[in-house]
């Protein structure tokens, strides 16, 4: 992004050529990718004329003033629609801009689209979308992965230079391992959650998107910080980005959990994530093997917690205010017929289960018993992180599965076996990708760090990149 | 089955959702298999610990009582599926049946 | 007929007199046009968090703190989640298993008697909207209309424990509780703006039993008078039933004024399952002990303090002390005075009097220009009655009370000199009673005083014309 940053900067390209590109790109593919449910054109273009107006005059907000992003569907965009790929959500446009949506706004940047999820972030394929699945852009009968799976397959398709997802369980490092690309999951509370529509807000992160290291590190100074308006964002804390000095690799200290590997796990997979560990241990890094026994109860105390949180949280859909509405006798009715008509199955079975373990007769026997399984989960990963710098893991047991391969909820829920940890603990985790396995998909590895460790994993991660190599540079041709 | 249907319709009622019988039938199934692959987690022994419901420690920052801008009610309204006279409508309002 | 104790306990909800809502910065103006006091928090548009209003949280530690309760430094607050149309996000932000407030008590006069209420808990809550039913009442309603401008507004929710054992006794504590929110400025406390509200469980049981019978929930009791005849409503109805062997249904009944009973709500056989759990968007509250004791520092003599010191440093009778503690301005005012240098009683008896109605009419008087006329009275150089006219012209003008007396010639006539010729006319035009008067008939006295103060217009002296009277008829 600093090249694009650069041609912007010495005129070679305008902004409004770069969205011209971008759009192209989306008309092009789209039809097959189905990566977004909304489309700006007309507000990218005016956008990018502005910001080209801007630089003429040496106003620019910023070096990155005028270059596009794509964000998920599931943050709210002042007067464009945010559907978080819901029925109930089809014609519903926010009378405000999520927190980070202002933030890159400030800067310059111009939001091109709102990219396809599975409804309100509910899945891991991107399959249970009201508008669609988005297809894998290295397998068109592979999925994306989800729930982020539009915002990392326009990148990955190169239809947006990067984007924003969110994460709950793995929402943003499982896509982005299977369209091979670089996905961070913040700390819990460095990256506003203000107007991020919630899924279980104990667990909810924002996160970038990148085709780069550098570029998600970027992007990730843009959105971090703290925010007056989300009482759980942490304090007074920035980020910049790092300077790339390797020195810091000699006597790192890499985890290995013995957890996250053998049986279960592709073999190709292990293999990318062990040649890039051997690597590292190469440059001086040590290999410290850890175990995480706790992550055996991750799935389901994630589990537990993501369908109480979202049973709240999708509770004001009651087509009162706003969404869809089924006219029926008498409001209770109304209620439910209304919800009935706009939520998909997954939804509502996350709802039935969540009504379930809140429930006044389970409280004790499932919420409760999983908040504190959560205190047991993240006592084990902080207690590891004494030990070592950070832990490196696969980010899936496996590649990108088929459209339509995983018929039980439970299967798809295992999709998140390596990443909801990170969740639970409210640690930062980063998906780089490491390869690709003999099917030409991408393979991911997944960083995890102390809270606020970020810097380290993207230090950790560019020096993954360098041993990979990155593919499809943007704007090649120009420079 | 761990869970009876009766249970399910209840969960149903509580969480204002018609189902038909099919989807009753289907989350009824898709309870009782999360619940009983959730089993393992009550057999963890949680007795030393409290519950965590933020991961990340955090200062609570209260907000000074300082009035802002409301919304102008055309706005408010602009998205109900029915309004009356700067008011949302809502259907007749009964008591919940259990 | 088997004599019954009964159990009442109360739970109280008062909306906090802050300038913005609970958790958005909205205001709280009562009387708006609907829905113009919003934004997207407290609509609970998708994507928006609460923040917690500093103030709201120091006005319900101020109200634990008048209510002798235990602060807890650490608060959690919890969702409790149910769907109605006034509730924008379907569920309320409460706090469940960590209030801030637990362990006080109140006291208060019953009769000659300090009876003493516990206090069980007090927390912080969130408002729900209000709706207007199309028809009479809710459930012959065909629809009903939403107005979001109060939902989010602060509430505090009081709890007793089952430790009140009468109607009136409940009317009484609450009209206490409600003096003590105003002395302490948390609330305006108006019922009848629906600031103040009350929930009531009653319940009996045989006299002397120490088993608790089945409770009754009555809602929404929004009137002292309504308060007192529903639980005496309730106490006969149950009495009834008991007497007759029957059961008591636990249930939630609703106050009809009109017909003057309870009627049934809910039974608590379908109480709603409420699914509460810790509010993951907003962290515990954590207060600091410095700020708790800032907060103490700043709590005012309450009505019970006030009371004492009213009797026992001024002297005052229970019923004079009263009065100026209900009315705690006229007690300001009353101390303004008493500082001044006055006699107390008559301070208290002018208050009571011809000031108060006035007071209501116009509002209240600065104690300094209020002070001159209670001077000139104690003086004796004005009677009562042109007290009372001087106050009225005191409301109307801007001139002091020595001006008004000048202005008008108002001065007592005292001299028995100038009083002597009009005594005479007085006694020289009723000869017949004066006759009469000789022979025995002494009560004719009063009616030649009102005679003479006529003839003067009112500025005789009522002690000195009687004097000159009697001496005169002594002959
Ligand atoms: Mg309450
Ligand atoms: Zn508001």
């Amino acid at each position: 992004m600093r090249r694009l940053a650069h041609l912007l900067e010495t005129r070679q390209i305008s902004s409004t050529e770069v969205v011209e590109h971008y759009l192209a790109e989306i008309s092009k593919q789209e039809p097959v990718l189905n990566a977004f449910i909304t489309v700006d054109a007309e507000g990218a273009l005016a956008q990018a004329k502005a910001s080209d107006r801007r630089r003429r005059e040496g106003q620019a907000l910023s070096p990155w003033d005028g270059i596009p992003i794509a964000v998920k569907d599931n943050i709210s965009t002042k007067g464009l629609k945010t559907t978080c790929a819901s029925r109930f959500l089809a014609n519903y446009v926010p009378l405000f801009d999520a927190e980070v949506v202002s933030r890159l706004k400030d800067v310059g940047l111009s939001i091109i689209g709102k990219t396809n999820l599975d409804e309100f972030a509910m899945g891991s394929s991107t399959e249970y979308s009201a508008y669609g699945v988005t297809c894998n852009p290295h397998d068109h009968e592979r999925v994306s992965g989800g729930s982020s799976g539009g915002s990392a397959a326009a990148v990955a398709a190169g239809e947006v230079p990067w984007s924003l997802g969110t994460d709950t369980g793995g929402s943003i490092r499982q896509p982005a391992s299977f369209c091979g690309v670089v996905g961070l999951k913040p700390t819990y509370g460095w990256v506003s959650r203000y107007g991020v529509v919630a899924l279980a807000p104990s667990l909810d992160h924002v996160g970038p998107l990148a085709r780069t290291v550098e570029d998600a590190a970027l992007l990730f100074s843009l959105i971090a910080g703290p925010d007056p308006k989300d009482a759980t964002s942490s304090d007074a804390r920035e980020f910049s980005i790092p300077d790339w000095d390797e020195s810091f690799v000699k006597g790192l200290k890499i985890g290995v959990p013995e957890e996250f590997f053998g049986e279960g796990i592709s073999p190709e997979v292990e293999g990318a994530v062990r040649d890039c560990l051997n690597a590292l241990e190469g440059w001086g890094a040590e290999l410290v093997p850890i175990s995480l026994a706790t992550n055996e109860y991750a799935i389901d105390t994630y589990l537990t917690l993501v369908t109480a949180e979202a049973s709240s949280s999708l509770a004001r859909y009651d087509g009162v205010r706003y969404g869809v509405r089924i006219p029926a006798e008498d409001s209770n009715t109304m209620f439910a017929r209304s919800r009935s008509a706009g939520f998909g199955a997954e939804v509502k079975r996350r709802i039935m289960l969540g009504t379930y373990v809140l429930s006044a007769r389970q409280y004790g026997a499932y919420y409760e018993q999983a908040q504190k399984v959560r205190t047991l989960i993240r006592q084990d990963v902080l207690e590891a992180f004494k030990q070592v710098d950070v832990i490196i893991t696969p980010t899936t047991p496996s590649t990108a599965f088929r459209i339509g391969a995983k018929q039980s909820p439970l299967e798809m829920y295992l999709s998140d076996l390596f990443t909801a940890m990170a969740n639970l603990c409210g640690i930062p985790a980063l998906n780089v990708p490491c390869g690709r396995d003999s099917r030409g998909l991408p393979l991911g590895m997944q960083i995890m760090g102390g809270h606020f460790q970020e810097e380290l994993l993207f230090r950790v991660a560019r020096l993954v990149e360098n041993h990979v190599g990155v593919e499809g540079e943007v704007f090649s041709d120009k420079l | 089955m761990l869970i009876d249907r009766q249970e399910v319709m209840r969960m149903a009622r509580l969480a204002r959702l018609e189902l038909s019988d099919r989807e009753i039938d289907q989350y009824q199934k898709d309870l009782t298999s999360f619940l009983s692959s959730g089993q393992k987690l009550q057999q963890v022994d949680v007795s030393a610990v409290e519950g965590t419901s933020h991961a990340v420690a955090m200062t609570h920052e209260l907000r000074k009582d300082a009035v802002g801008e409301s919304l102008p009610q055309a706005e408010i309204l602009s998205a109900a599926p029915e309004a009356m006279d700067g008011f949302f409508k809502v259907p007749r309002i009964v008591e919940e049946q259990e | 007929m088997t004599s019954y104790d009964t159990v009442i306990g109360l739970e109280i909800h008062v909306a906090l007199m802050t300038e913005s809502k609970f958790l958005c910065s909205c205001k709280t103006t009562f009387g708006a046009p609907p829905n113009s006091q919003c934004c997207p928090v407290c609509l609970g548009l998708p994507g928006t968090l609460p923040l917690i209003n500093e103030k709201a949280v120091e006005y319900a530690t101020k109200a634990g703190l008048a209510l002798n309760c235990q602060i807890h430094f650490f608060s959690r607050f919890d969702r409790k989640n149910y769907f109605y149309p006034d509730l924008p996000k379907a569920f309320q932000i409460t706090q469940d298993a960590f209030p801030l407030c637990t362990d006080g008590f109140l006291e208060y006069y019953m009769d000659e008697q300090l009876v003493r209420t516990a206090i069980t808990r007090i927390h912080l809550e969130e408002e729900a909207g209000k709706l207007i039913h199309s028809g009479p009442t809710i459930v012959d309603s065909e629809y009903s209309l939403v107005d979001y401008n109060r939902a989010g507004i602060p509430l505090i929710e009081i709890v007793t424990a089952p430790d009140i054992h009468t109607p009136r006794q409940a009317r009484l504590f609450l009209e206490q509780l409600r003096l003590l929110m105003n002395y302490i400025g948390v609330s305006d406390t108006k019922m009848e703006e629906g600031s103040l509200r009350c929930d009531a469980n009653i319940s009996l049981k045989p006299a002397g039993s120490s088993v608790l019978g089945t409770k009754v929930e009555i809602k929404n009791l929004n009137s002292f008078r309504a308060l007192e005849k529903a639980l005496e409503y309730e106490e006969r109805r149950q009495s009834k039933l008991l007497d007759r062997g029957e059961a008591i249904r636990q249930e939630s009944r609703t106050w009809d004024e009109r017909a003057g009973r309870t009627i049934t709500m809910r039974s608590k056989g379908d109480a709603p399952d409420y699914r509460i759990f810790p509010e993951p968007d907003l962290p515990p509250l954590n207060l600091d002990p410095a700020w708790v004791s800032l907060i103490k520092v700043s709590v005012p003599e309450l009505p019970l303090e006030r009371l004492k010191r009213l009797e026992e440093e001024y002297g005052l009778s229970r019923y004079e002390a009263t009065f100026l503690v209900n009315y705690r301005d006229f007690g300001d005012l009353f101390f303004e005075l008493a500082e001044i240098g006055l006699e107390h009683k008559s301070i208290v008896n002018f208050l009571m009097g011809d000031y108060a109605r006035l007071a209501r009419e116009h509002g209240h008087m600065a104690a300094k220009r209020l002070a001159e006329l209670l001077q000139l009275q104690a003086e004796g150089r004005i009677s009562q009655n042109q007290a009372k006219a001087v106050l009225e012209e005191l409301f109307s003008c801007r001139l002091s009370a020595r001006e008004i007396v000048e202005k008008k010639g108002l001065e007592v006539v005292g001299d028995p000199a100038a009083l002597q010729p009009v005594v005479a006319e007085v006694l020289d035009g009723n000869r017949e009673l004066a006759a009469r008067y000789k022979n025995g008939e002494t009560k004719l006295l009063g009616f030649f005083v009102g005679q003479v103060m006529r003839a003067t217009q009112g500025k005789a002296d009522p002690e000195t014309v009687s004097q000159l009277l009697r001496d005169e008829l002594a002959d």
